[in-house]
């Protein structure tokens, strides 16, 4: 066999170990039920309850943050991240939690937010003048 | 049109608009004429003469199209949906600039301006390249104009033209107002994090970097078809290293920019706006190293086609990620779908068809060597470097599109949890195998070296590698980790190796500078980014002052941020750090975070210094913050405020309807007698005496009136207030003079008189404690992270060196 022919197959291999190790890695999307029963992290998509109080008090613990989210399915939890509130976060359309379930609370490692942003959403504010008409 | 609009500017939009059609009728023009040119082999070269013509009116309709854009935006003319969206009327000249590129259309244009600056230079020097190698220019440059025509064919919109008007953008209730453009006052702005010097020249570096690389690829596509197999390396070969170059400085720029503007604390997050971008880079430097071994030896013709050509399938497949959308989920930076989607899909087709069928059609004719390389060869390990380059871009590339995977097969596939450590588990293995095959394959010969020698040379390489390398890991403090140890010393490897090159060509052989220069400058790089990164560590652990959270302390790592009050110091790390207070210069508040470094025995002062980490507090966007760093020669100090009160409007004006006594809190009411102490929340009050002869300004007291003062001494805060209130009954009515001490918030009234039972009324009112100032800090330490930005600047200087090599060589071939 040709030294050449032996060196790309250990390319493809490993090129195909990577692609392997990508979905091995890769997390899955869920939602808090599916995190109640499962012991990894996984990524839950919903928006933030707004109808329910943002907790952050860093007078008390600057690295406590806590708010109610609903996912997908309507399925409200308690949401706790181990940091401060992300700028903006009332103002979020859409959160990305990665994390997992502790005692019912789900403690989030990271929190990705989508904001409406300039891009999707115009949204035209009106500067009121009076006329005389 | 039925309605007049008021107030509207029409003509900038209508002659921009005109300069895009114009600049994609004239790039389809040149793009047909010169595969005409390239294809019938005559020696009239009207072809060519119509090419070049409608080319230069390409040009000269980008420039157009820049200038009515900028001019739009410029001038505030909020009636265009592109100045609305993304500039306002108190952003500064300089960020106009970055607002211009802040859009997709914008960042399409840029592409396009550089494409044709490329263009021009390419009908200039490209002499017998021009015919070929413009045709795949000027198609790619068909592509970007059909994205900004925004025009209506059979019911598809084609491309998004940033020409479009707000009214036709946007729906709403005021468009049928004539006048509308009264009620618009500003625009929305450019999001805060853009308004950084780095935005400004970041975008058009970056894009720079892209639009060149379509030149190799323009070279090797060139050189198939016209069947010049064994010239286009060389041509092609400046080329690519200026693209490598333009686009590795344009990505550190943009983590330069993360690091010094935005808030998550580092330069590289593999984020996948980040991967897009570096994805083509490690592709074209793969391709540069195989076109050397090619040009030198003959062999990897196949090789190196097909890098060249698949990094700009990537370019192309990098921007479809970014802005179509698809990594909605995925990312926080990328655009969102302008409906372009099919577009850009398009784009990545046209070029990928065309890459497929030369190679097809040239399989047979291509100069591909049966003969194996020597191991003890230089172009066997260049070889050996590209592919491990090659496979470090797939894992990124596979990782990045799992979006893209979804999207096709209909999956539910989330990335991985902890992307930072899946990319680095890969990324660290393969910068470890490229950092040593570039130290060593600089004692490697073409063709053929003495093993002999070879080892002689390496031992000592190896050996001063391994010491200088011990040495660092020992004070860097990288042991931690086997794989970081491993790496560190790879680095060092390959900048001795490559130290021992320069030397040689300081003696002389001053055209080997070029390659070694930017591989220390490489491997300087990977060095500081593993430390940096590896051994960064957040200063600001929170060790008090916070409550435990059932269940949660245990298994989440250390509190990363501190609470700082107004005025009161905390220990980090080596330093006391007070917050000062705050400044407002426009939109951005900045903390003042004073840092003192006390020499623990002494007691002294070694080092004192503040950092200004800011926050807008943005009335669209809310509050964003961005770090303040302190740079030393080993290390960074980087300071970032990630939680502040937000700052309200200014309180209600004082006006009618109003008590003062509002300002206070209920007060406190006590009897007392001459002597008596009063202890208050901050302080106490003595009751000295009364004064029976009390008078009142402008109050003239008739014989039956009286006044009374109570003579007090207020004693708050380590100091004493002495206030007389008064008591007055005139003409039987009963009055108060109350006695306000501002500095102390105190306001004090000697309210009534019990003859009866001999005692006074003293009433105490209180101002609510003002909320003490506070921002929540997070500071982290990155050690050597200046060898990261350092091996940058060494890198370009010596892709530079090797450029000007390279070009020198090309020239012969006619």
């Amino acid at each position: 066999m040709k030294r050449s022919s032996i060196i790309g197959i250990i390319i493809i291999a490993i090129a195909i170990g990577t692609i392997i190790s990508t979905y091995a890695d890769s997390s899955t999307y869920g939602t808090f039920t599916d995190a109640q029963e499962s012991s990894s992290e996984l990524h839950v998509v919903g928006q933030l309850d707004k109808n329910q109080e943002l907790i952050y008090n860093p007078e008390k613990d600057a690295n406590y943050f806590a708010f109610y989210m609903k996912d997908n399915n309507g399925k409200a939890c308690k949401v706790v991240f181990n940091g401060t509130k992300p700028q903006d976060f009332e103002r979020s359309e859409q959160i990305v939690l990665t994390g997992k379930m502790v005692d019912g609370e789900f403690h989030a490692s990271k929190i990705l937010m989508k904001c409406p942003s300039k891009y999707n959403k115009d949204q035209i504010e009106v500067q009121e003048v009076s006329t005389a008409s | 049109m039925d309605t007049q609009f008021a107030g509207e500017h029409l003509l900038p939009g209508q002659l921009g608009q005109f300069f895009i059609v114009l600049s994609f009728g004239t790039a389809l023009l040149a793009t047909l004429s010169y595969y005409f040119a390239t294809v019938k082999d005559t020696l009239d070269d009207s072809w060519k003469r119509i090419a070049r013509l409608s080319s230069g009116l390409n040009t000269i309709s980008v420039i157009g199209i820049g200038s009515c854009l900028f001019y739009i935006i410029y001038n505030h003319y909020f009636e265009y949906h592109y100045a609305y969206s993304h500039s306002s009327r108190s952003l500064p000249v300089y960020y106009i600039i970055s607002s211009f590129w802040e859009g997709q259309e914008g960042s399409f244009w840029l592409w396009m301006f550089w494409q044709s600056a490329l263009a021009n230079i390419l009908m200039w020097k490209a002499k017998s390249w021009e015919n070929s190698v413009m045709t795949t220019v000027m198609l790619s440059q068909t592509f970007l104009a059909s994205m900004l025509l925004g025009v209506e064919i059979l019911g598809t919109r084609i491309g998004s033209s940033p020409f479009i008007l707000l009214r036709e953008a946007v729906e709403g209730p005021i468009f049928s107002r004539p006048d509308y453009l009264t009620l618009i006052g500003d625009g929305n702005g450019l999001n805060p994090l853009l308004q950084n010097y780095w935005m400004v020249i970041h975008p058009p570096t970056l894009f720079l970097g892209f639009a060149s690389m379509i030149v190799p690829f323009a070279y090797a596509i060139g050189g198939l078809w016209e069947k010049r197999f064994k010239e286009w390396p060389t041509a092609a070969l400046p080329w690519a290293l200026f693209a490598v170059m333009i686009l590795g400085a344009g990505i550190i720029m943009g983590s330069f920019w993360a690091y010094e503007a935005l808030n998550f604390g580092g330069f590289w997050a593999w984020d996948p706006v980040e991967n897009a971008s570096i994805i083509p880079w490690l592709m074209l430097i793969a391709a540069v190293h195989v076109i050397l071994a090619y040009k030198s030896t003959g062999h990897s013709y196949f090789t190196a086609t097909f890098l060249t050509l698949i990094s700009f399938i990537l370019v192309l497949y990098a921007s479809f990620l970014t802005r179509s959308g698809i990594l909605g989920e995925t990312s926080v930076h990328s655009f969102t779908d302008l409906g372009m989607f099919g577009h850009l899909l398009l784009y990545i087709a046209a070029f990928a068809i065309l890459a497929i069928a030369l190679m097809w059609t040239r399989w047979k004719q291509m100069p591909i060597t049966e003969k194996d390389e020597e191991t003890y060869s230089r172009e066997f390990w260049l070889f050996i470097g590209a592919l491990v380059l090659g496979l470090s871009c797939v894992q990124v590339l596979a990782t990045t599109s799992i979006p893209v995977f979804n999207a096709a097969f209909g999956t539910k596939i989330a990335p991985p949890a902890d992307e930072i450590q899946h990319y680095n588990k890969w990324q660290v293995p393969f910068a470890v195998v490229v950092a040593i095959i570039s130290g060593f394959t600089q004692f490697l010969k073409y063709k053929h070296t003495d093993p002999a020698k070879f080892w002689r040379k390496i031992r000592i390489a190896l050996l001063i590698a391994l010491i200088a390398a011990a040495g660092f890991v020992y004070i860097a403090k990288v042991y931690t980790n086997l794989m970081y140890i491993v790496l560190t010393f790879a680095g060092i490897f390959s900048v001795v190796s490559n130290l021992d090159v320069l030397y040689d060509a300081l003696k002389g052989k001053w055209k080997l500078a070029g390659s070694s220069v930017a591989h220390i400058g490489f491997a300087l790089l990977l060095i500081g980014a593993l430390v940096s990164a590896a051994t960064s560590e957040v200063v600001s652990v929170n060790t008090s002052g916070t409550i435990a959270v059932e269940g949660f302390d245990k298994v989440e790592k250390p509190k990363d941020n501190l609470m700082l009050y107004e005025g009161e110091p905390m220990e980090m790390d080596n330093y006391t750090i007070t917050y000062l207070g705050d400044s407002i210069d426009g939109p951005n508040v900045y903390y003042r975070v004073n840092y003192k470094n006390i020499d623990k025995k002494t007691g002294k002062v070694v080092e004192e210094f503040d950092l200004y980490p800011n926050a807008q507090q943005n009335p669209k966007m809310g509050l964003v913050a961005s770090p303040d760093t302190r740079h030393y020669l080993t290390y960074d100090i980087y300071t970032h405020a990630t939680a502040a009160p937000q700052i309200k409007e200014d309180k209600h004006e004082p006006h009618e309807g109003h008590s003062e006594d509002e300002e206070y809190d209920t007060p406190l009411t006590k009897e007392v007698s001459p002597g008596d102490t009063i202890n208050y929340s901050k302080g106490f009050i003595v009751v000295k005496s009364v004064n029976r002869d009390a008078s009142i300004e402008k109050i003239p007291l008739a014989p039956n009136d009286i006044a009374v003062g109570m003579e007090l001494d207020v004693v708050t805060g380590g100091k004493t207030f002495t206030v007389q209130p008064l008591y007055l009954i005139k003409n039987g009515n009963k009055f108060d003079f109350a006695k306000t001490i501002e500095e102390a918030g105190l306001k004090l009234r000697f309210s009534n008189i019990y003859p009866d039972r001999d005692k006074l009324e003293l009433m105490v009112y209180q101002k609510p404690a003002a909320p003490k100032k506070w921002i929540v800090l997070k500071a982290i330490k990155f050690p050597y992270i200046n060898l990261l930005w350092g091996g940058t600047i060494i890198m370009v200087i010596g892709f530079l060196l090797s450029i000007f090599r390279r070009q020198k060589e090309s020239r012969p071939t006619r």
